[in-house]
């Protein structure tokens, strides 16, 4: 059973402060819910360095169909946190905490990511 | 054979003698200007434009703003924006571009400085010492020209299409709009006191100052904003169709 693979390692939990991540180019509350960070422990999917922001597809149950998709900031901004286009790859198991879409929506804004080798990586 | 070496000996001669006489080389003539050349960056969420409220916006002005829906901040509407560089990707304008978190490079020559932006790879051109143009072409960036005040480059600049906003919130302009930057350094880093001037917007000028701190990593990494991307997130994340076909 893919839920046994990979399991979810946390649950959701409300934060006080909303993200420092770089939306320059939306407001996040219209979108997601910043006054709570979820992490889970997830199989990447897709990682695409585009503009407005990067992509992060992940699969929580360990598939390689994207179940949550996760904006991160912009190339150059997240570049200066020391993420590259080559951070993680489709099939890389990691822990990710994000901020939920509003209203049930698969979505979600990455806060930070720590990899399959340890580095955490801040968005 | 000889003769050549009478002429190698002569010319060590003469340089043992020029080595002799010779006087300390002059120092370097003092630059006539600090150089503001350089990787600039300004810090997330670091100054900005005044409040709203602050500015002295004509009544036509502010029933333009209060129609705005920006993407982000107070009457955020992202879904449905009227963000010209959301709704067609276009340019920032001045001085929009440069509110990103973003780096600018700043390359001083002796007639020109130019402002190089990471985002979009966009720039302007500020010629120096040459009069302003009477009647320039409506630009994006607008027609520049400086000049030096001891150590500040002093930057007037008219000739702005109107249909940019002057920062996210959707502050509007004219054509009409004039600028007068007073760029300088303040300890490392680099001012931008803006003097904003438009009849049509504002009841009186205003100020507003930007700060950016040096960006030790001048690596300036691509961002090209397309409307393909623009609405290839919105149908990804909003569940928004593309009113145009995009880019697969």
């Amino acid at each position: 059973m893919r839920s046994n693979v990979l399991s979810i390692v946390a649950a959701t939990v409300v934060v006080l402060l909303a993200s420092t991540s770089a939306l320059a180019h939306h407001g996040a509350a219209s979108i997601y819910d910043m006054s709570k960070e979820t992490t889970i422990k997830a199989t990447v999917t897709e990682y695409v360095w585009t503009n407005p922001h990067v992509e992060l597809g992940i699969s929580p149950s360990g598939g390689t169909t994207t179940e949550l998709l996760l904006e991160l900031g912009s190339p150059p901004n997240i570049r200066n946190r020391g993420w590259t286009s080559r951070t993680v790859k489709a099939g890389d198991v990691v822990t990710v905490t994000f901020h939920p879409g509003l209203r049930g929506a698969k979505i979600g804004v990455v806060v930070k990511l720590i990899t399959a080798d340890g580095k955490e990586l801040h968005a | 054979m000889i003769r050549r070496l009478i002429a190698l000996a002569t010319a060590a001669a003469l340089t043992a003698a020029a080595a002799g006489c010779s006087k300390p080389a002059a120092a370097p003539a003092a630059a006539a200007h600090p150089d503001l050349s350089g990787s600039w960056v300004r810090p997330l969420g670091e100054g900005g434009l005044p409040p709203a409220n602050k500015i002295p916006l004509t009544p036509r002005a502010a029933a333009k703003m209060k129609a705005e829906r920006p993407a982000a901040g107070e009457n955020q509407d992202f879904a449905n924006t009227t963000d010209p560089s959301l709704k067609y990707a276009d340019p920032n304008g001045y001085p929009r571009i440069s509110m990103h978190p973003m780096r600018f490079k700043l390359i001083q020559t002796n007639d020109y400085v130019y402002q190089l932006w990471e985002y979009n790879q966009n720039w302007r051109q500020i010629a120096l010492n040459v009069p302003q143009d009477p009647d320039p072409a409506l630009t994006w960036y607008g027609n520049a020209v400086g000049k030096w005040e001891g150590d500040t480059l002093v930057v007037d600049s008219i000739g702005y299409k109107d249909s940019t906003w002057l920062d996210s919130r959707g502050l509007p302009h004219t054509q009409d709009l004039h600028l007068v930057e007073r760029i300088h350094k303040v300890g490392e880093n680099l001012v931008f006191d803006i003097t904003f001037e438009d009849p049509g917007a504002f009841t009186k000028p205003w100020t507003a100052q930007l700060t950016y701190r040096p960006s030790p990593d001048g690596t300036m990494t691509e961002t090209i904003y397309t409307i393909s991307d623009e609405l290839r997130f919105r149908e990804r994340f909003l569940q928004q169709k593309p009113t145009i076909p995009i880019r697969r």
